[in-house]
């Protein structure tokens, strides 16, 4: 009787476990499988200036539009910097590095119905490299090296090279880089400023500034079976505590771009496993452009004085659980390939670790430049908190140090666009260098003369000609010998100010799924791959 | 001869009732209004502190400690220290300058263009009248506060663009209740017949009008100023009023201070009172200043 009631027990435990392995299974099957529909409710902390990501260098612009669009190749969303295709299925370098072919996928459509082919991808790239006069092109520094366009059939593209280019097909793969229907350029460069006719996963829905931005499902998007959302739409705040509430109270799923460490910390207490914190480094710092043109800053002395003033290494400590800026660098991120080493920073004025020797030299150049007791000097921002905000406050106490008194004006988006980038009309302005990649070509090109990201308009033919020579070289180890070069001679003279390498907490609600956040907030917002595995 | 005894028994009076000295009449406002000397006592205070911030407070309220960042109230720190490690009690007092400041510039500049566009129209009438009241019409159909958002919005962050926006609501306010007062002044006797002894019309209305409706525009103006510190308080919470690093009550408010709520609950507690205690004080002393001035109300 004992030996059956064993053997009872035993069978039962077998079953038993045999039905905690199979919910585990299933349970993993079901956790693994993605879901589909379901809207994802985003928050975003900024108004763009305008629609067109040609045009634009601000996550407003990006994180709204990226799902509406395709480029021709892209960052691996899995594995940065990885680049995979898009629109492109396959690409061929010759051996000259002087020619470059892309095979442009069939059956593609905009989302107007009409077929993408190789003409609009040749137009796109016309617009963002050879830019008509009316329309402004931010990143056509990046592709200095490319002569000509061809689109000779319907699914080819090939591209004509000047000179070998280092960085060229980092910079195809740039998410800013949206494919355009040729009709609609040719009617109007300016066109989607302010209008959407994508080829991308989603469709425009509808878009109220101040409020919110919605996009709905492409049925015909060109990548089986995907989108595995039915939507997304963003809420627009500019203040964090509303986006950091917004998500604690479920109204978002997810704050793509970065929430300070005391809001991520309480969203965690409150709410556990719910939420997923994805903490990243930054394809960014954030620093100071001192415009050139301008007095006092013409003279040297008082620029190399405002970045003597900065104590970077107390800021990082500081600004680090506030917003996420923490790493002291050159102009390229520190323990990246073309980095500037810290012993070599360290060296150049405003990178010695000791304050109070910076601070006297600082002081000794303001009387040499005329100014013994400092001056009043107005520092343009704009009016976003996490991290301008706070990194604005920090320099200004900073400066406060050595006698120079700035007032702080924040600034609507795009009046801190059209005042920083457009006109030059500042002393100081809050200028962030953040990319979508490490490429030194998209990084360094704002230092050269005329770039429109060069705020501080600037002029220096040793810049313009280390620029030059660094983006030819196709050796890594000579590249870097030249970078580190530009990188001193930009410091040395104190044309730029860097801040602090940046970087960022993506909180989401678990059940938001296959986000993988990069290194920065442009890449990776298309979404196609993003589902919710519940509502 | 009936005139001059009539003057004699004037005189007389005259000599009967004394003015009142400045020490009396603030004695009596005491005794009589106890809780708008309360509220005179904070507004002293504010003042106290605003003229005196250099010197009373303990820490620069614009460069903090970087090593003591949140900290708690404490004998060094009475209101504790905010994000980047700035003195809470400093900032306060510093603070009460900029909320003086805009709270009396702008309050008197609304009340003063409101008390003089209100005497022009009560006293030309036809269609300086219409006119001017139909766009006081426009500007009262606004809510004061929305008003002065959408102005500082379109002038953008500053302390003097504060002044600004909070002044132009006021105006038709005070507009109608000075317009309302100089229509009843304009019909005594005395001004029709300073009228007709062919005074000009500036002399009037220096001389007779604008002198017999200072009790309405003071109050109006007493109302405002607690008005005037919980609206630039409520631009700079919404981002359009003083930027960062001012050291404003309603920037310390907003600002970092609802991110820090729960970690550091002082760096909104205290300005949160400030703010409260200020406002309180102008409203109570503006309420006893009314019923002290206002004749309708008194006995």
């Amino acid at each position: 009787m004992a030996a059956v009631t064993r053997r009872y027990h035993a069978l039962f435990i077998v079953l038993a476990l045999a039905v905690v392995a199979a919910s585990v299974v299933t349970a993993v099957h079901a956790a693994d499988t993605p879901r589909r529909g379901g809207i994802l409710l985003a928050v975003i902390g900024a108004d763009p200036p305008s629609l067109d990501p040609h045009q634009e260098s601000t996550f407003a612009t990006m994180q709204l539009v990226a799902p509406l669009y395709s480029t021709l190749i892209q960052i691996d969303p899995y594995s940065y910097p990885k680049i995979i295709g898009d629109v492109a299925s396959e690409w061929k370098i010759s051996p000259d590095a002087l020619t470059y072919t892309f095979k442009i996928r069939p059956g593609i459509k905009f989302h107007d119905g009409s077929p993408l082919t190789a003409a609009d991808v040749k137009a796109t790239y016309d617009k963002l490299i050879f830019p008509p006069k009316e329309t402004r092109s931010v990143r056509k520094g990046a592709y200095l090296a490319v002569a000509s366009i061809d689109a000779p059939d319907a699914s080819t593209v090939v591209f004509k090279l000047k000179h070998p280019s280092a960085s060229l097909l980092e910079n195809f793969a740039s998410p800013w880089n949206v494919i355009y229907p040729k009709k609609y350029l040719d009617k109007d460069p300016n066109y989607f400023m302010k209008n959407v006719v994508g080829s991308g996963p989603f469709k425009f829905k509808s878009y109220t500034p101040g409020a919110s931005f919605e996009g709905e499902r492409n049925p015909d998007y060109f990548v089986k079976d995907r989108p595995y959302l039915n939507g997304y739409k963003f809420f627009i705040s500019t203040e964090t505590s509303v986006r950091a509430a917004a998500v604690r109270s479920g109204r978002a799923y997810i704050e793509f771009r970065d929430l300070p460490s005391a809001e991520v910390d309480a969203i965690k207490k409150q709410l556990g496993d719910k939420v997923v914190v994805q903490h990243t480094p930054m394809t960014g710092q954030f620093g100071i452009a001192i415009n050139n043109t301008v007095k006092p800053f013409t003279d040297e002395r008082v620029r190399k004085a405002l970045t003597l003033g900065l104590d970077r290494y107390t800021g990082g400590r500081v600004l680090f659980g506030l917003t996420g800026l923490k790493d002291v660098g050159g102009l390229l991120r520190p323990g990246t390939e073309f980095a500037m080493p810290e012993a070599d920073l360290q060296k150049l004025p405003g990178f010695g670790k000791d304050m109070e020797k910076n601070r006297a030299e600082a002081k000794k150049l303001l009387a040499e430049a005329g100014y013994p007791h400092g001056f009043k000097v107005v520092l343009k921002n704009r009016n976003v908190k996490l991290p301008y905000q706070d990194f604005a406050v920090f320099a200004i106490q900073e400066w406060r140090k050595i006698g120079i008194e700035a007032e702080h004006r924040p600034l609507e988006t795009a009046a801190w666009f059209a005042d920083g980038r457009d006109s030059g009309n500042f002393e100081l302005i809050i200028a962030p260098t953040v990319e979508a990649s490490d490429d030194p070509d998209v990084f360094l090109r704002r230092y050269t003369t005329g770039d429109t990201q060069n705020w501080g308009r600037f002029t220096d033919p040793v810049v313009d000609d280390l620029f030059s020579r660094q983006s030819r070289a196709l050796d890594p180890a000579e590249r870097r010998k030249v970078i580190l070069q530009l990188q001193k001679t930009v410091l040395e003279h104190a044309y730029y100010m860097p801040g602090l390498w940046w970087s960022r907490n993506v909180v989401h609600w678990a059940k938001v799924k296959n986000y993988v956040a990069p290194p920065n907030h442009y890449a990776n917002q298309k979404l196609q791959d993003v589902w919710l595995s519940e509502d | 001869m009936a005139t001059s005894i009539e003057l004699a028994h004037a005189s007389a009076s005259a000599t009967l009732a004394p003015k009142p000295s400045v020490t009396e009449v603030v004695a009596r406002f005491v005794r009589t209004k106890p809780l708008g000397a309360a509220g005179g006592v904070i507004i002293l205070g504010m003042l106290f502190l605003a003229v005196f911030a250099q010197m009373l407070a303990p820490y620069d309220p614009y460069v903090g400690d970087y090593g003591l960042q949140f900290s708690r109230p404490s004998a060094e720190h009475w209101f504790g220290t905010d994000e980047f490690g700035r003195d809470v009690m400093s900032r306060i007092m510093y603070g009460a300058r900029i909320a003086l400041f805009v709270g009396f510039t702008a309050s008197l500049i609304g009340c003063t263009i409101g008390a003089l566009l209100g005497v022009i129209s009560a006293y030309w009438g036809g269609r300086v009248d219409l006119l001017l009241e139909r766009l006081m019409d426009i500007l009262l159909a606004f809510p004061q506060l929305i008003l002065a958002l959408a102005i500082a919005s379109i002038l953008g962050p500053a302390v003097q663009n504060v002044v600004i926006a909070i002044s132009i609501p006021v105006i038709p306010r005070v507009a109608r209740v000075v317009r309302s007062a100089a229509l009843s002044v304009k019909e005594n006797v005395y001004v029709e017949a300073v009228q007709a002894l062919g005074a000009t019309r500036r002399r009037v209305i220096l001389q007779h009008i604008i002198p017999n409706v200072a009790a309405p525009y003071i109050i109006m103006l007493t109302a405002q100023l607690g008005a005037a510190i919980l609206a630039e308080a409520a631009l700079s919470y919404l981002g359009l009023g003083a930027a960062e690093p001012t050291p404003s009550w309603g920037l310390m408010l907003s600002g970092s201070a609802p991110s820090y709520a729960e970690k550091a609950p002082w760096i909104a507690l205290f300005p949160g009172i400030a703010i409260s205690l200020g406002v309180f004080g102008f409203n109570l002393f503006g309420d006893s200043l009314r019923d002290a001035l206002d004749p309708k109300l008194k006995g």
